[in-house]
């Protein structure tokens, strides 16, 4: 009889330790937040980015401009986005005979979402499409389109005000850039700040 | 007097052959560092676009109800003409080895008696010292049916995992002194003709699904080069004929023979799977790397 109520207070105490567990991924789930108050409506979050770069062992690809608009809002507490717009100017390759002749992101919208990896807030880019066409008669590329499918994550740091793409934050958020059929380095370092209701505000996820 | 005109004459015709040389040496490839292997892409042709030096180190050809490992590398090599729709058309390699003949090796020889895999290594060794020696062994030859025009090769399938991504017209050869040197299994008029994939295959049964694999890219030379590692082609959804020309004036005894060994050879029945290592290269990069090159 002992037993029975022993082994009922063991399952009792599992499940409030699972309970627990679950309400703590559940709490992990981040928001955008505007001066701390989590953002009501939505928001266009605007910049350029510092440095970007992308890359396939042996050529490297970079923009001088690139821009990006992010709609984002708060769904259920959660926050997510919508990538609307992405111009890429000024793109080069680290190659003196590749040179980039179109390059441009397809099939906009792509959605966003923020998640938490190990206590670091984390924006995943879903449904990526860039397309580069390549020229240089003495390139191996030349003529030729590669397209970067798949999902970015980056980390957001909130001091700083900024979100960064590179090896770590992809892996780290199990996402992946492809090219020619190979995984891809993309590294990024964006500003995150808002451009419409809540321009100069300090923007932070959590 | 005419010791002098002697010597003026022997003089003039060793700057001749001197300067002839010279002109041999000029005309020859001296391409250095990643650039070597393209020693015989037809790169002086200006409608060539890119070079093409493809290894299959390993693999499989099953014809029929015989395997036939890849087990001496066979090299494809020439250039390629502007893609049209994607897909390229095959220029000949300049010294007329577009696909290296490399002898491979048929287990079980001409009486195809295949040892089980779990056969003791001393029965092995013994089966393979009568059936595989040069009186009973049987090689198997890949070569080319078609000319080198008729390869068709698709950078965007080959690297995307879609689609073919090389066409290759070919006939194996079968030899053995008792064969004689006709014994073929297609030929210029009935090629097998292999659609060869880094993707998925769709064969008609008994044969099921394989999958190829684009593999690992990585430019060379500031990106006019680019080697492909682990790259898997295959295709198994190809026919071939039946073989012909087999043991010489006893060919009507020896080739039913033979046909018999190899079973059905309709498409559903037989396999390629080649691994390879391959490079390709903008041949005007290759052309300035021979002009740098003097």
């Amino acid at each position: 009889m002992r037993t029975k109520a022993t082994a009922i207070g063991a399952t009792l105490v599992a499940l409030a330790v699972l309970c627990a567990m679950f309400a703590t991924s559940a709490s992990a789930a981040p928001a955008w937040k505007f001066e701390g108050k989590s953002l009501e409506g939505t928001e266009v979050v605007l910049g350029g980015a510092i440095e970007s770069s992308m890359t396939i062992p042996g050529l490297t690809t970079k923009c001088e401009d690139f821009l990006y608009k992010l709609t984002v809002e708060n769904a259920s507490g959660t926050g997510k986005g919508s990538l609307t717009e992405m111009p890429l100017y000024n793109c080069t390759t680290n190659s003196k005979v590749c040179s980039v002749s179109t390059i441009g992101a397809e099939k906009l919208p792509w959605a966003s979402k923020l998640t938490t990896v190990e206590t670091i807030p984390y924006i995943i880019i879903e449904g990526v499409k860039v397309s580069i066409y390549y020229l240089g008669s003495k390139c191996v590329l030349d003529e030729t389109l590669v397209t970067v499918t798949g999902s970015a994550g980056g980390s957001i740091d909130n001091t700083a005000e900024t979100a960064t793409f590179n090896a770590s934050t992809l892996s780290a958020s199990k996402t992946e850039l492809k090219a020619l059929s190979q995984k891809i380095e993309w590294n990024g370092l964006f500003p995150t700040e808002a451009f419409q209701w809540h321009r100069e505000q300090a923007l932070s996820v959590s | 007097m005419q010791k002098h005109r002697r010597r003026v004459v022997g003089t003039a015709l060793l700057v001749v052959a001197l300067v002839a040389l010279g002109l041999t040496a000029s005309a020859q490839a001296k391409l250095v560092g990643n650039y070597t292997k393209f020693v015989q892409c037809p790169y002086s042709n200006p409608e060539v676009r890119k070079c093409l030096y493809s290894t299959t180190n390993s693999g499989e050809v099953v014809l029929g109800s015989k395997k036939v490992p890849i087990e001496k590398p066979v090299v494809l090599q020439g250039g390629t003409l502007k893609a049209v729709e994607g897909t390229a058309k095959f220029v000949a390699a300049s010294n007329g080895i577009t696909l290296s003949k490399a002898p491979q090796n048929v287990p079980g020889g001409i009486l195809g008696i295949v040892p089980e895999a779990s056969s003791p290594p001393l029965v092995k060794a013994l089966i393979k010292f009568f059936l595989e020696n040069s009186l009973t062994g049987v090689n198997s030859t890949l070569e080319l049916a078609k000319p080198a025009s008729e390869i068709t090769i698709n950078e965007t399938s080959l690297v995307g995992e879609e689609g073919t991504a090389l066409k290759l017209p070919v006939k194996v050869h079968l030899e053995n002194p008792f064969l004689g040197k006709n014994c073929f299994v297609g030929s210029s008029t009935t090629p097998i003709i292999w659609n060869l994939t880094t993707g998925e295959t769709n064969p008609p049964v008994p044969n099921k699904k394989i999958t190829g694999k684009a593999g690992q890219l990585e430019f060379l030379e500031e990106g006019s080069i680019a080697e492909i590692k682990e790259n898997v082609l295959v295709d198994n959804a190809w026919s071939a004929p039946t073989a012909s020309g087999c043991g010489g004036i006893l060919s009507f005894l020896v080739t039913p023979i033979i046909n018999a060994q190899l079973g059905s050879t309709a498409a559903g029945h037989n396999t390629a799977v080649l691994n390879n290592t391959l490079f390709t290269a903008s041949a005007a990069a290759v052309r300035e790397n021979n002009e740098l090159n003097p």
